[in-house]
């Protein structure tokens, strides 16, 4: 489920004007980020099942070598190089977000909520950037000619 | 009760299976696109009809090794490399097999989870139940089968 990230609002006495306004804000920001994150999670979620059933129907071509070869072939388009990042956008995003919930389910993470949020999401940014290198690379090796992307780490 | 019970434990599964999906996926996603010997797609991009993406010196070597001097580097044989050793295989198929059923169980009980959500009729949710996991268990015989055949 959709986990809070904020930290919880220090309890007031008496209500002034601002302080109720900073717990409106507190509110409006915990739907935000919370409920995004949640639907994010669905979303990939339901996105990778559908990544999940076309790539164990497309495998079934490992019984033959000419069609598995045309298969993989075609994972080289520039067109699957774009899939294939989105991929790992995807699937990077879930697991993080997939883990956070469990640390938060398992270990009661509470008060470290937000910063684990954030750890999490740089953490994320370097699986994305690190992994999808190749993917980037491909794409920019076609686009702009051969030796146009650094090879960097690959 | 009972109902309740299971709730419970697949709860507590989809965290065990997502939490093991972590180590899945970073080992398949090294195997494919890393590993310079082992990956099946390259950082290439192809885009005549037929023609083959190239593989590093170590994929050819590894293929040569194994398949024979004549042998080439073609996506096929650099997975071979893998599914068709005497030794590897057995372990590789197993991983493959362990993740197949991973991925399956996280993936089709997550799809449940989401459907109850947004199917409100209990029947519309029963068929809905049905109808994926068995889409799931034709995928996990499917994908048995290629896996376990691939190589022979
Ligand atoms: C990479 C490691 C993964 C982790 C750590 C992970 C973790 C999780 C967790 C903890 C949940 C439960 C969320 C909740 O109860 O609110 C979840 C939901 C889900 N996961 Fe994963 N997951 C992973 C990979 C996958 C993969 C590969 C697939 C697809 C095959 C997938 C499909 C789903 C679906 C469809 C849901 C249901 C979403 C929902 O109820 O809103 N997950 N995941
Ligand atoms: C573009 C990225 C991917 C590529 C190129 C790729 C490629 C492959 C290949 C070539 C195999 C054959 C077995 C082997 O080589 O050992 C395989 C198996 C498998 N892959 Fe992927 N894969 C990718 C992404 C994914 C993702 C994101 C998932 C999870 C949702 C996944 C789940 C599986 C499973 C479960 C198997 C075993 C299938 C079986 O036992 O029949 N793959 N993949």
């Amino acid at each position: 489920m959709a986990v809070d990230t904020e930290e919880r609002p220090t309890a007031t006495a008496s209500k002034t004007d601002a302080t109720a306004q900073q717990e409106r804000r507190f509110q409006r920001y915990r739907i935000r980020t919370g409920m995004f994150a949640w639907m994010m999670h669905r979303l990939t979620g339901v996105g990778l099942v559908v990544y999940l059933i076309i790539h164990i129907w497309g495998l079934t071509a490992l019984t033959d070598p000419e069609t598995f070869n045309a298969l993989i072939a075609k994972y080289h388009s520039p067109i699957y190089k774009v899939g294939e990042f989105a991929l790992l956008v995807a699937v990077a995003y879930h697991a993080m977000n997939g883990l956070r919930i469990v640390l938060i389910d398992f270990l009661g993470w509470s008060p470290k909520q937000k910063k684990l949020f954030w750890t999490l999401g740089a953490v994320t940014a370097v699986i994305i950037l690190v992994g999808g290198w190749p993917s980037l690379y491909a794409l920019g090796e076609w686009a702009f000619g051969p030796g146009s992307m650094p090879t960097l780490f690959l | 009760m009972a109902a309740s019970q299971t709730n419970a434990l697949n709860w507590f599964l989809h965290r065990i299976t997502g939490t093991f999906l972590i180590f899945f996926l970073i080992t398949h996603f090294w195997v494919q696109h890393y590993d310079h010997q082992a990956a099946s797609v390259t950082h290439e991009v192809v885009t005549e009809k037929g023609e083959m993406p190239d593989y590093p010196e170590e994929a050819e070597e590894g293929v040569e090794a194994r398949m024979g001097s004549s042998a080439e580097a073609t996506p096929y044989q650099v997975v071979m490399q893998r599914l068709a050793d005497p030794v590897y295989a057995v372990l590789w198929k197993g991983f493959n097999i362990l993740f197949l059923v991973v991925a399956l169980h996280h993936g089709f009980y997550g799809l449940n989870n989401v459907m109850t959500d947004y199917i409100r009729n209990p029947m519309g949710r029963l068929v809905a139940r049905a109808l994926s996991w068995t889409v799931a268990l034709g995928l996990l015989i499917l994908g048995l089968y290629s896996v376990i055949t691939a190589g022979w």
